[in-house]
């Protein structure tokens, strides 16, 4: 069961009635239960994975607060990161890790003929084990008290709305309100309906759209010309924008529902007007958890090599970025690449804001319109790496780019309009709400008859041009 | 507050009903009026022909039979219902329409598509939604697709979904071409270039039971109806052992007890590449051919059966 | 060291490392309202002040830093 599939519309609302009929002191329980219910829905094994990780990081986290000693509280937080960090390296990396080691052996003609293990990835271990790292390490930090309660624990670890695919979040924010007295609030469901239709118009309408273009072309790397191979990497960040920031709509906006507020996961990211920028904006819950458990410890040891501690300490963090994404050194080269472009921002910010300073740069809109474009197209070029199944094809779509003239591949032209009119919605209302934010107002006007046409036109434009048939979240094997 | 709530949602749900409603009218009434396109040769194989001799399958169906072929030989009026790409599960929905308004004399299903189970078979059932709400015999085989059609079903947009482009483009396109005079043969003057292919390992795959047992009803109804079937397996350009399919067919043609012809592996098709549009299909020369060849077969079967 | 002597020393490093001569600092400035402010540029701050205090900061008391006013507080208590 995923937020796409029919049977969630059903499962959710049955979740609301019964949390909330729950008495206030138990409805984590009732939380619990569904989280854990939706999650064997998909694979039941899985869930063992889950109450593992939820188990070992409450006992070593109580076991931190038992102890007065600091050497003893880091091995306990180090034992347990390294526990629950291990079924997430044997299911994700296993594979490539095993064949890379084949590839040794076989060098040395040491091969001897095993099984091959077919692995099926849990869904969203690389989230739930993140936010349980955090969560230990803020015990360690003294930022947060351990948790005594393993129920509320393992919601924080589990909850439904979260578990597939994020927003990441900390047990600071998450853990309190687990315990708050929630009553029903008007506005927070309001608030939440308005999230998750916005989330699934994303998500339906334009991400499962653009993605049979982006599919067509990239499946067939080696059959399209230029022209379409470069169409299709200009819209697939697109694509993944509406898919993930789509999807963490419907996951924020389900968690405000039942009560509660996750922090917002994208902000308009194509509005950035630098790559630093951009990365404040896109996927902000993962960027926030590197930063403050790998980026900040790391440039910290560095700091004596100034800049150049700086620029380790961003190519370490965006290596892991990379490897979290996939087990693959595409990648890798991904996410390498957001540290050299991050790198280069730094190296070269302070000569840059004299430079925008001195021409008064900043306020003029053909400077601004210059940094969006460029940054949209060096995300883009990067965004390459990551759809692109493997290096040799992600230099093979950059070389069929600019070597293969040809027409744009069409297929079927209806795809393209429905999609490209999709987006634009939704980029407008981004516009809308960067620059604008009290203009044409609809989900948010005063007059009810207004807000009501609009929800039911997104309602009608899901029915009449959303993707219904199986459209998988990309970020869904993660 | 829970009332504000569920008030709030119903005065929601309310305009998406009354929106719903009448775009979706709107819709389905511009769909029924094509009169060219797959829309339109679907409603006319289920809802219109009364042609004597029914082709039914998918894209071998569409390039192998010549109408004139099989009304010269047999005298009789000849449509094809087949469409690329809309396997068995489609064919038995137009053939279940078709019985329920009159008999045919003689009914042809031609074979070729894989019986594995596969999402893409189930996602195409998604044309046959336009026909849920008239033809109540279709109804169990739509909702194959997902154990919720029904409730989707409701919206009556929810048939029509992506088809918006599709439905307003051709209904304003002026020059219309009225299909049935093709009688659904769609002729192909390509010619096959490379050398046939010889595959010699035999590799099995896991039934889809659903496909199974609708290829079952399809012959079981076909033959109660009182109409003439042949099961045929048109050419391939191929050198083969034995194909999965070939044994499915043969396997239930078999317990029906009605003829299955086997063209698979004809030599005086698969030495000659030139009657090929492509591996799987006849072009316009091999299905003149074909369709003499079948259409003598036939009249062979019915004049030993009597009158 | 007095509070207005620490936080006139940190405005000194603010003004030359934000390249803004009129930023003046509150107790409860934090990166936002700062431009060239972020997790980049945090790190060279960091250092700049340890050179002009002559302290060591702990990765806890990064964490620490909510705002400018934290920041003096945990600076007076290393001198």
């Amino acid at each position: 069961m995923t937020f796409t599939s029919f049977n969630f519309l059903i499962f959710f609302p049955l979740i609301v009635i019964l949390c909330y009929s729950t008495p206030v002191k138990y409805r984590y329980v009732t939380l619990l239960t569904a989280s854990y219910f939706f999650y064997i829905n998909i694979k039941p094994i899985f869930a063992l994975i889950t109450a593992g990780v939820t188990l070992s990081t409450y006992l070593f986290t109580r076991l931190m607060g038992k102890t007065n000693s600091w050497p003893w509280k880091k091995r306990f937080m180090v034992i347990n990161i390294v526990l629950i960090l291990l079924p997430l390296f044997f299911f994700k990396y296993f594979r490539n890790i095993n064949a890379g080691i084949f590839v040794l052996l076989e060098l040395f003609h040491l091969k001897c003929p095993l099984p091959e293990i077919k692995l099926f990835l849990p869904i969203g271990i690389s989230f739930y084990t993140f936010m349980a790292i955090g969560y230990t390490v803020d015990v360690y930090n003294e930022e947060i008290e351990p948790e005594k309660n393993l129920g509320i624990l393992a919601l924080f670890v589990s909850f439904f709305p979260l578990i597939l695919s994020g927003p990441i979040e900390r047990a600071k924010n998450m853990l309190p309100q687990f315990k708050a007295q929630i009553n029903l609030d008007y506005n927070m469901v309001a608030q939440g309906l308005k999230f998750m239709l916005w989330g699934y118009f994303m998500k339906l309408v334009v991400a499962d759209r653009l993605g049979i273009y982006v599919d067509a072309i990239y499946g067939n790397i080696y059959q399209h010309n230029g022209t379409s191979l470069l169409f299709a990497s200009f819209l697939y960040p697109f694509q993944e924008y509406a898919d993930f920031g789509g999807y963490s709509l419907i996951a924020i906006g389900t968690a405000r529902i039942l009560g509660f507020n996750v922090m917002q996961n994208f902000k308009r990211p194509f509005l950035a007007t630098s790559m630093s920028e951009f990365w404040r904006r896109w996927h902000i819950s993962l960027i926030s958890w590197l930063t403050d458990y790998v980026y900040t410890p790391l440039s910290f040891s560095f700091r004596k090599y100034k800049v150049w501690g700086i620029v380790i300490a961003l190519m370490i963090t965006f290596f892991i970025s990379g490897i979290w994404h996939g087990a693959t050194l595409a990648f890798v080269v991904w996410g390498l690449m957001q540290g050299l472009f991050l790198s280069i921002e730094a190296l070269t910010n302070k000569e840059k804001s004299i430079f925008e300073k001195k021409h008064n740069l900043s306020k003029k809109s053909w400077y601004v319109s210059m940094g969006v474009c460029f940054t949209f197209i060096l995300f883009a070029a990067s965004e390459v790496f990551a759809r692109a199944t493997s290096i040799n094809d992600a230099f093979t779509v950059y070389r069929r780019i600019f070597t293969v003239p040809g027409t744009l591949f069409i297929g079927r032209l209806s795809i393209l309009i429905y999609g490209v009119f999709g987006l634009s919605i939704l980029l407008l209302k981004d516009l809308r709400d960067e620059f604008a934010p009290s203009w044409f107002l609809l989900f948010e006007n005063k007059h009810k008859f207004v807000r009501v046409i609009a929800y039911s036109s997104i309602i009608i434009l899901v029915l009449l041009i959303g993707v219904f048939d199986g459209g998988q979240f990309i970020y869904y094997q993660f | 507050m829970i009332k504000k709530i569920v008030f709030n949602i119903a005065v929601v749900f309310l305009a998406v009903f009354v929106l719903d409603f009448v775009i979706g009218g709107t819709l389905r009434n511009f769909y029924f009026r094509e009169t060219s396109g797959s829309f339109f040769r679907g409603t006319y194989s289920m809802e219109i022909t009364k042609a004597d001799i029914l082709v039914f399958g998918a894209s071998t169906a569409v390039s192998n039979y010549v109408p004139e072929v099989f009304e010269n030989s047999l005298g009789v009026t000849f449509y094809n219902t087949g469409q690329n790409g809309l396997g068995i599960f489609f064919q038995l929905a137009t053939l279940k329409s078709v019985l329920k308004r009159y008999t045919p004399k003689l009914i042809i299903l031609s074979c070729g598509e894989s019986f594995s189970k596969d999402k893409e078979s189930y996602d195409k059932l998604a044309y046959l939604l336009p026909y849920y709400s008239k033809h109540k015999e279709i109804r169990k085989i739509v909702e194959l697709k997902s154990p919720f059609e029904r409730i989707k079903l409701i919206s009556e947009i929810y048939p029509f979904n992506s088809q918006i482009f599709t439905i307003l483009v051709r209904s304003i396109e002026i020059a219309k071409i009225n299909d049935s005079s093709k009688k659904g043969y769609d002729a192909s003057y390509k010619r096959w270039a490379h050398k046939i292919d010889t595959v010699n390992t035999y590799t099995t795959y896991a039934e889809d039971q659903n496909k199974v047992m609708a290829l079952r009803e399809f012959i079981t109804q076909a033959k109660e109806s009182g109409a003439n079937i042949f099961v045929v397996y048109p050419p391939v350009f191929q050198k083969f052992n034995m194909r999965q399919e070939i044994e499915i067919y043969n396997r239930i043609c078999l317990i029906e007890k009605v003829p299955f012809w086997d063209f698979s592996r004809d030599t005086s098709f698969s030495n000659n590449k030139s009657l090929f549009a492509d591996v799987d299909h006849l072009n316009h020369n091999g299905a003149m051919l074909f369709s003499g060849l079948v259409a003598a077969k036939i009249k062979q079967a019915i004049n030993k059966d009597g009158p | 060291m007095e509070r207005a002597e620490v936080l006139s020393k940190l405005t000194v490093i603010f003004r030359k490392l934000f390249s803004n001569d009129s930023l003046a600092l509150t107790n409860e400035l934090t990166a936002k309202d700062v431009g060239g402010w972020d997790s980049l540029s945090h790190m060279l701050l960091i250092t700049e002040i340890e050179s002009a205090f002559l302290i060591k900061f702990k990765l806890k008391d990064l964490n620490r830093m909510k705002n400018v006013g934290d920041m003096v507080d945990i600076i007076i208590s290393k001198l």
